[in-house]
């Protein structure tokens, strides 16, 4: 068969081509290397060559053109928002908190020095900044105050014009503030203890660099108060730095644990540097693959390594265990693993493909580095497969024959007369499931039940700032500033006007009609008036025809009359275009909705209501700017809170406020069409089920109080981005699970010849995902993007015991023999390969429980559960099965019932 | 036409019609620092005994979108005729037109270069006036890139001043604040054109050693004899933001009553003063 001569030519290579193989893998790996560095290294030299960056940012789980980025990006753009980086100023020590001279003196210091975090990049004209966007700080030194001065006067001034003088005159920066909603809450805290000064940035890659320019500046500081820099930008900044410490420590350290494992078991240390190299070479190769072509190391791609180590070194130990095994027998390398590549090439291949297809399985998800990452674990697993059986043998080959003079002896007489505690513990436990089969599948079958009960309970919920361990610098003072003021996390609700449902021609001809009746009602007081009115009406009219919307049309006869103004001779007529001109003014402004009462009323009630949310600890929007200024336009008295009763009256509150230090502190809050305005929430929880929880209080609200005017709310900001792309990364993993697990058994029923084997084989990994996922719902660990990526994980390695396992044992089941009789063999050397593999690769990756971020910790906890768990479920539950189905998986020839086992 | 461009021909056609007194002006005092900032002043703020002028106000902000807002400004010196001088009290009025929702709101000023002015501000909605109590006057002018020092005058007093360099055209002026703490720049530059005495350009310096505030005269005309700048733009260079100014129906020597410059006419506009 020529498959088979394939097969064997490709299972042989390595046997037959020892250098040759080597020298291409040790090639192959330093081209990869270099590919990879040389351009990280040199960029200048390398520039046709991609370098290695790090992309920390979780908006990018979203592809840039998805519709909530886009929107997320034209609100910031529209809005004039950035990022921002938040310093926390906090004194507990003091009943005044951090109101007193020295600590403010010490703020406004450090303001200052914000002020100046900026550096130049590029050479275009003009000069372009990165860093903090210094006329939108928003700390007591650079805001503006509004309060009464006096009989009839107010005053706009600096909310903190220099370093109050004393006591009295500290706590008066606090009393100013407090009346000002927007700072309350949010520059100063509720408590009355603490400031925080927000940093807006031009582009979060700043971010780190900022925190560290103000961390070093915050070091000369002697006073008793605490600052703590936090903010998302920052904190991602941290991750990627600590994500390459882990790189750097954790991966590495791992591979040293298996290494000592593995001597442990096979005490032959030149023969287990060959899965290390494998482990190593494929984690090389892929890597340098994803970063040459491209990719940037994401959070999902710096795990990719960790991923493909286990399921490297997989394979390999099945090689080895098998030719430790085997080789004591013949004392023939070459035999031996001719031997061993026949036996396992079909069950190698077959875990890999399974393997493979589980993680290619999520480049379905709509998630870009969830793609790359299935992509190129995928990529890793099918080179580690490839890599293992031409490799090892080869490497096994070049060995010096003397160095395998000792290997496998000793143990493999043992393994006969003195089996060593492994051995016999699986002597044991093979009859042990064959003969209490009924009570495992019961207990199966009740642990399948609760666990179904603890996956109803799985709260699918992530958080980026708790990618951070609980005592990290970042999660402190994310607690701290939390305690202290409304809410560090941000998210905005946008209320765009919904486009016109009129067209510019249907709105002239009610214009026009408009503007003639009002001609008409002008006329006595004004007599040109009709003539100009009825100008007017006929070029609204005749221009619609050419206006691509309303504002167009609009803008064009405001252009009209205006001309028509300067053009008018005599009082008469330039009285009556005044007017025309007047009205077509009104007639813009009716159209700017977040100046009428009615509108501005509304988006407080919303807001109001947000804030009975339980996780919204505060809401900024325009109608507190409109309240605060009206109010103390009419004499600061509480009464006067409120939003005046005509959109004049709005617009002149706004162009008072307008008149200070900062007039674009307006257009954070509404487009200067006054036709698009957003709610910034500031939130006591970064969770997404929290943001989760706010949609949905705010969508009944909408839905039972329409707005006055037809809007189109919307969400942005980054802790709505990460809810969006956790829902698709749920219900994505999901099907690409459920894709693979369907494609895993069709192939397991095509390597097995039987739908019974094949569905047999799918039971581990299904025990294995059901535990896994029920004891993370009832423990209460939130489902996160660690716990969705490891359901593949769980797929590819529950698998691979399977098929060695189903594999083996049709092998071993000699025709007449009942299944009990066979257990014992593959018990034997089969079963230890599982059981090494299980210790090895669980104990490997504890390294990673001392990693400094949590979701390597996950990664690490999920890693030795899911294997312990699927390969007891191998061990115990499979043979258990194999038991009461025997006469289905084993049809005939079966002439007599099952020997009874002692 | 570039910015540029309508500078140069301003100056050109400005240059034929003032050239022979300008001459002469030069010749005597161009390298007394004082004299060139008083003429300075004088040509920016106190030409004639009064003036009006409607204004047209475009502010572009960083984004490009633009608003526009129309307003009327009346100025009277307290000092007529020949002890007129260039640094002498005035008061001011700001009738606004458009847009309509802030039509009728009307700003007064008495400005005392000594000592800080008087401000009320009259808002027809709320149908209340406001004394804008003393405090910094470096703040937006309704929600433009001008200050209301701008739009005022700053007081030549407030600053040090020195000549840096005579060029072909321009004398170019630095000025040092007195008291560095009451503004946000170090000092700023001052390009005075020799003949005209017009303050062509000026850039503000921040803290930080940078530009980050210029005044540009794009377009002057000679009306009633005097040079006058009628479109102006000021832009904050660090967000990108401008506005423009447009000043039309420019004109001087109205004989404009003192009383139109009280608070009783903010709430009852002197409609035949500000046609």
């Amino acid at each position: 068969m020529t498959a088979r001569s394939t097969q064997e030519r490709l299972a042989h290579v390595g046997i037959d081509h020892p250098k040759a193989v080597s020298i291409a893998f040790a090639v192959a790996s330093v081209f990869f290397v270099l590919l990879a560095a040389l351009p990280s290294v040199w960029p200048e030299t390398f520039a046709m060559l991609n370098p290695a960056t790090v992309d920390t940012d979780p908006e990018n789980m979203l592809r840039e053109d998805e519709p909530v980025r886009v929107f997320h990006d034209q609100m910031k753009h529209d809005l004039s928002l950035y990022d921002m980086v938040v310093v926390g100023v906090v004194d507990d020590s003091n009943p005044d908190g951090v109101f007193n001279p020295g600590a403010l003196g010490r703020v406004r210091e450090l303001t200052e020095f914000a002020t100046g975090l900026r550096w130049p990049v590029g050479d275009e004209e003009p000069q372009q900044y990165e860093g903090v966007v210094s006329a939108d700080i928003i700390a007591p030194s650079l805001v503006d105050n509004i309060e009464q001065a006096g009989a009839g006067s107010v005053r706009f001034e600096w909310l903190m014009p220099g370093t109050p003088a004393d006591r009295e005159a500290s706590i008066a920066v606090r009393e100013r503030a407090a009346r000002i909603p927007l700072f309350q809450g949010t520059m100063v805290a509720e408590s009355g203890r603490a400031l925080a000064l927000y940093l807006p940035l031009t582009s979060k890659d700043a971010s780190y660099r900022v925190y560290r320019e103000l961390q070093s500046k915050i070091d000369e500081f002697d006073g008793p108060e605490e600052y703590f820099i936090t903010g998302l930008p920052v904190a991602e900044d941290t991750f990627g730095v600590e994500m390459f410490i882990q790189m750097a420590i954790s991966a590495p350290l791992a591979m040293l644990v298996i290494f000592l494992l593995m001597f442990y078991f096979f005490r032959h240390a030149a023969l287990i540097v060959a899965p290390m190299l494998i482990a190593l070479g494929a984690v090389i190769i892929t890597m340098g693959l994803l970063v040459a072509t491209g990719n940037t190391v994401h959070i999902m791609s710096s795990m990719i390594p960790i991923f493909i180590m286990p399921i490297a070194v997989l394979d390999s130990i099945h090689v080895l265990s098998e030719f430790f095994d085997r080789y004591p027998e013949t004392r023939n390398r070459r035999e031996a693993l001719e031997g061993v590549m026949d036996s396992l090439f079909v069950p190698m291949l077959y875990t890999s493909i399974t393997s493979c297809a589980g993680f290619v399985s999520l480049v379905l998800t709509p998630i870009p580095p969830v793609q790359v990452f299935g992509f190129f674990v995928a990529f890793g697993i099918a080179l580690a497969w490839a890599l293992t059986i031409t490799f090892v043998p080869a490497f096994i080959m070049l060995l010096p024959e003397r160095t395998l003079e000792q290997f496998g002896a000793a143990t493999h007489d043992d393994a006969e007369e003195h089996p060593s505690p492994l051995a016999r513990g699986l002597l044991r436990l093979g009859p042990f499931a064959v003969g209490r089969a009924r009570p495992i599948l019961l207990a199966t079958l009740a642990a399948g039940v609760v666990a179904g009960w603890g996956i109803t309970l799985i709260e699918i919920n992530d958080n980026p700032i708790r990618w951070f361990t609980e005592d990290h610098p970042i999660r402190t003072a994310d607690r701290v500033l939390n305690e202290h003021f409304a809410g560090t996390y941000m998210a905005y609700l946008a209320l765009p006007v919904a486009e016109d449902d009129v067209s510019p021609a249907s709105y002239a001809e009610a214009l026009a009609a408009r503007a003639e009746a009002k001609g008409t009602a002008l006329s006595s007081e004004l007599p040109m008036a009709g003539m100009a009115f009825d100008k007017l009406a006929a070029e609204a009219r005749s221009a619609a025809a050419n206006a691509a919307s309303v504002e167009d049309l609009l803008t064009g006869l405001e252009r009209f009359t205006g001309d028509a103004l300067d053009a008018a001779e005599g009082w008469d007529e330039g009285d009556a275009w005044d007017a025309a001109s007047l009205f077509v003014s009104e007639e813009a402004g009716r159209r700017e909705a977040f100046k009428q009462p009615e509108v501005l009323r509304y988006v407080e009630r919303l807001s109001r209501h947000l804030e009975t949310s339980g996780v919204v600890g505060k809401t900024n929007a325009l109608p507190d700017i409109v309240k605060t200024v009206y109010r103390e336009l009419l004499l600061g008295e509480d009464a006067a809170f409120r939003i005046p009763d005509r959109s004049d009256a709005v617009a002149q509150s706004l162009i008072t406020y307008q008149n200070s230090h900062r007039p674009q502190d307006l257009w954070h809050f509404v487009t200067p069409d006054f036709r698009t305005s957003a709610l910034w929430l500031q939130l006591k929880s970064g969770d997404n089920r929290d943001m989760s929880a706010v949609v949905e209080h705010t969508e009944r609200f909408l839905a039972a109080n329409p707005p006055p005017v037809p809007m189109d709310p919307q969400w942005f900001g980054l802790t709505y981005i990460n809810v969006v792309w956790q829902e698709k990364m749920v219900a994505g993993m999901a099907n690409a699970f459920l894709g693979s697990f369907v494609i895993v058994f069709l192939t397991m029923t095509l390597l097995f010849r039987s739908p019974w084997w094949g569905a047999l084989s799918m039971v581990p990994l299904s025990i294995t995902i059901a535990l896994i996922y029920g004891v993370i719902g009832i423990v209460g660990k939130d489902y996160d993007m660690p716990v969705a990526v490891l359901s593949s994980l769980t797929l590819g390695l529950a698998i691979d015991f399977a098929i060695h396992f189903l594999a083996r044992s049709r092998d071993l089941h000699q025709a007449g023999d009942s299944w009990g009789q066979t257990v014992p063999r593959v018990f034997g050397e089969p079963g230890r390969a599982i059981a090494r593999n299980v210790i090895v690769i669980a104990l490997g990756f504890s390294p990673l429980l001392v990693a400094p971020l949590v979701p390597y910790r996950t990664v690490g906890i999920l890693m030795a559960s899911i294997l312990v768990v699927s390969g007891v479920a191998t061990l115990v539950i499979l043979p258990a099965l194999m038991q009461l189905g025997e006469r289905w998986l084993f049809p005939k020839p079966a002439p007599e019932k099952t020997k009874e086992i002692a | 036409m570039t910015a540029k461009n309508r500078i140069q021909l301003a100056m050109a056609i400005m240059a034929l019609l003032i050239a022979p007194l300008a001459v002469h002006a030069a010749d005597a005092a161009d390298s007394d620092v004082n004299t060139i900032v008083e003429k300075t002043n004088r040509v920016a703020y106190y030409q004639g005994d009064d003036g009006r002028a409607r204004v047209k106000m475009t502010i572009t902000d960083p984004q490009g979108r633009t608003r526009r807002r129309e307003f009327t400004i009346l100025r009277r010196d307290l000092e007529q005729g020949d002890a007129d001088t260039a640094n002498g009290d005035q008061k001011m009025y700001v009738y606004f037109r458009r847009p309509s929702d802030v039509n009728k709101m009307s700003f007064l000023v008495y400005k005392h270069p000594g000592s800080d002015d008087d401000r009320w501000l009259y808002l027809p909605a709320l149908d209340l006036v406001k004394r804008i109590a003393a405090a910094d006057e470096r703040t937006s002018f309704v929600g433009s890139n001008f200050f209301y020092e701008d739009v005022s005058g700053r007081s030549p007093d407030k600053d040090a001043h020195e000549l840096l360099e005579v060029t072909k055209n321009y004398f170019v002026l630095r000025h040092t604040p007195r008291q560095p703490d009451a503004v946000e720049f170090t000092h700023y530059d001052m390009w005075v054109h020799r003949t005209s005495y017009i303050p062509v350009k000026m850039d503000y310096t921040g803290r930080d050693g940078e530009v980050y505030r210029r005044y540009e005269a794009l377009e002057v005309k000679t009306i009633q004899g005097h040079p006058t700048v009628t479109q102006a733009r000021m832009s904050d260079l660090r967000s990108g933001g401008s506005t423009v100014l447009e000043y039309a129906e420019v004109s001087y020597d109205l004989g404009l009553p003192d009383d139109v410059f009280s608070e009783r006419y903010l709430r009852n506009p002197p409609r035949e003063h500000l046609r």
